[in-house]
């Protein structure tokens, strides 16, 4: 059974956001949600000042709070190291979100996509969201896609969480996660650590990784090389 | 309440004023779930708030309740009888109250029959649901038992026995709920659980207390001869779980105060909300320290006034410090939820955060006032 990870390559990475942006679209996400987010920090004084900028998502850990704490089995580890949610048994305690080390589970405190459920048009002549929903198909926003139904509801219901999946129903027929695939950069590499010919396992050999607050020992499955450095290697998105 | 003493009039112009307060909570509750929990001023860095502390608050007090009847009713301290029946009653409508607070606070209350379908056993919260859950289905049956006149029977000893260890176990778990978070070392690890413990055996005996001197006064009894040994006693317990909690308090303003962990020094900054005086936390000095010395002195300690003043005090101190521990320990965003939220989130409830804080004490003031005047909580063993 594979055990899927992440490396995110810092010196590749421009922080375009394409990642963020194309995970947006592949599950469906609504506003004030990030399954795909960043951290940024801005050290020293001008003109001796420096950008630093960390992209994130759910690190699927190995040790992971969430899962351990969840009442009701609702977050949950695939067989292949997936931290997944079942929204459908969410009590809505939020303590996965309140437990996660990361900061990358939120919670949905209203319908998801409101402003797509409006009757109000922009302006005189246009149609209103909810008509341009319609239009197409009416499911709820006009770019839904309907192929995160696979493995989880396509939108998320209010009053539960919801956080990255490692594109699992992606995962499962063979893709890499959308986000993965969407990076101009080729900054993210995604692939088994079970298996030691993996892009991932060799960059991890490569090149000295972290991951974020190690020590807590959570094993966080998304290893974060290089910073601007300039050891390079050939352009992959690493494979399945 | 004494229904020769107590008007009629006054009686149901009370349940009248509670009956409102449970209607606009029940409208309240409806919103919520038709509506979602962005009524509530919590966000996602911080995710608990005012309904989750009066649930803790509540949930605490009912277990320390439950530890007292278990003086008598378990461990055969027979003059503390005639405050089992009651403490065992206002155990469970502090526990009702409770549920209601935390039941409002889920995301989706329908989905917790997978708490029985589908637990988790390493989860903190499904035992604390569970024993929570376990210690009221308990303390209902063993309240029956008692209101037909068994006290000594093996399965009404048996019920006591299991209220008691549930009551000794679920202020644990609270704790552990907060304790085993890694990601909040502030949240102070195992000593939670003893803290919760403390809290519960303070808050208890403070609205055992409470309740039993402003019973006495509105039913015009006044506290007789047996009953002021009693009270004595009480406020012995009373005095001593007040000062356990001042020490674990000491203990942890001293730790606070000295480390130089970085989350340490943020909460430091931040978990004072309720402001301060001469550097330490106001619902410290004023719930704790206050009460504390007002009960030590000889002249006081046995005077009902400042009795029911320090519990009083005692009891919006530890629900201040509840909501302090909750609130100080999420108030800077975790990871990248520092990118959409502020450095330092501030807050102050809703309304419908203070209607359902509102209908949960509703529900268990209702609850006190009816089971006082129908079904005769001072009665003690034939």
């Amino acid at each position: 059974m594979p055990r899927y990870a992440m490396v995110i390559d810092l010196q590749r990475c421009v922080g375009c956001s394409a990642c963020s942006i194309s995970c947006r679209n592949e599950n469906n996400v609504p506003d004030g949600i990030y399954w795909s987010n960043k951290i940024t920090e801005t050290s020293g004084t001008f003109p001796n000042v420096r950008y630093h900028y960390i992209p994130t998502l759910c690190n699927h850990c190995e040790n992971a709070p969430c899962v351990r704490g969840c009442p009701t089995g609702a977050m949950h580890k695939l067989e292949n190291g997936i931290t997944m949610h079942n929204p459908k048994k969410c009590i809505g305690c939020k303590y996965c979100e309140f437990n996660c080390p990361y900061g990358v589970i939120y919670f949905n405190w209203t319908y998801p996509h409101k402003p797509w459920k409006s009757k109000e048009k922009v302006m005189e002549g246009t149609a209103s969201p909810k008509e341009e929903v319609e239009k197409i198909g009416g499911n709820t926003i006009p770019y839904y896609n309907p192929e995160r139904e696979d493995t989880l509801p396509g939108i998320r219901p209010k009053g539960v969480v919801e956080k990255c999946t490692f594109c699992d129903h992606r995962v499962k027929r063979g893709k890499l996660p959308r986000c993965v695939d969407a990076c101009p950069a080729d900054a993210r590499v995604f692939g088994d650590m079970n298996d030691p010919n993996s892009k991932v396992r060799q960059l991890l050999g490569k090149f000295r990784p972290f991951r974020l607050r190690e020590q807590i020992g959570t094993e966080p499955h998304v290893f974060y090389i290089r910073d601007f450095n300039p050891a390079n290697y050939q352009p992959s998105k690493g494979g399945i | 309440m004494n229904q020769s003493k107590t008007s009629n009039g006054l009686f149901y112009t009370w349940l009248t004023v509670l009956g409102v307060a449970i209607l606009i909570g029940l409208f309240a509750a409806f919103k919520l779930l038709t509506q979602g929990h962005h009524l509530f001023n919590a966000n996602d860095v911080l995710i608990w708030s005012l309904p989750l502390g009066v649930y803790i608050y509540l949930a605490l007090a009912s277990s320390g309740l439950t530890l007292l009847a278990s003086i008598p009713l378990v461990f055969g301290v027979k003059r503390f009888e005639p405050f089992a029946k009651r403490l065992i009653f206002l155990a469970i409508a502090a526990l009702l109250g409770g549920f209601i607070s935390i039941g409002l606070e889920l995301g989706n209350v329908l989905h917790m029959v997978y708490i029985l379908f589908s637990p988790n056993l390493s989860s903190p919260i499904w035992w604390m649901g569970a024993i929570y859950s376990l210690e009221l289905v308990v303390l209902i049956f063993k309240f029956q038992r008692i209101h037909v006149g068994d006290w000594n029977s093996s399965t009404s000893k048996t019920l006591g026995k299991i209220g008691f260890i549930c009551a000794l176990i679920a202020p644990l778990m609270i704790g552990s709920v907060f304790g085993i978070t890694e990601s909040r070392v502030t949240y102070f690890g195992p000593i939670m659980s003893i803290y919760c413990l403390l809290m519960a055996i303070l808050s208890g005996s403070a609205l055992c207390l409470f309740y039993n001197l402003v019973n006495a006064q509105i039913t015009g009894n006044g506290v007789s001869d047996d009953n002021d040994t009693l009270f004595k006693e009480l406020t012995r317990v009373f005095t001593g779980s007040l000062g356990a909690v001042i020490i674990l308090t000491l203990i942890k303003m001293f730790f606070e105060g000295s480390t130089v962990i970085p989350e340490f020094l943020n909460y430091h900054k931040f978990a004072q909300i309720f402001g301060s005086i001469a550097g330490i936390n106001t619902e410290v000095l004023l719930g704790l320290f206050l009460p504390f010395v007002l009960i030590s002195i000889p002249g006081l300690r046995y005077n009902h006034s400042t009795r029911m003043l320090t519990s009083a005090l005692v009891l919006v101190g530890t629900l201040a410090m509840h909501m302090e521990i909750l609130l100080a320990g999420q108030s800077r965003p975790v990871g990248p939820k520092a990118e959409q939220f502020p450095d330092v989130i501030s807050y102050f409830p809703s309304i419908w955060e203070w209607i359902v804080f509102m209908l949960s004490i509703a529900v268990m003031l209702f609850l006190f006032s009816l089971g006082e005047r129908f079904l005769k909580l001072e009665s003690t063993p034939a």
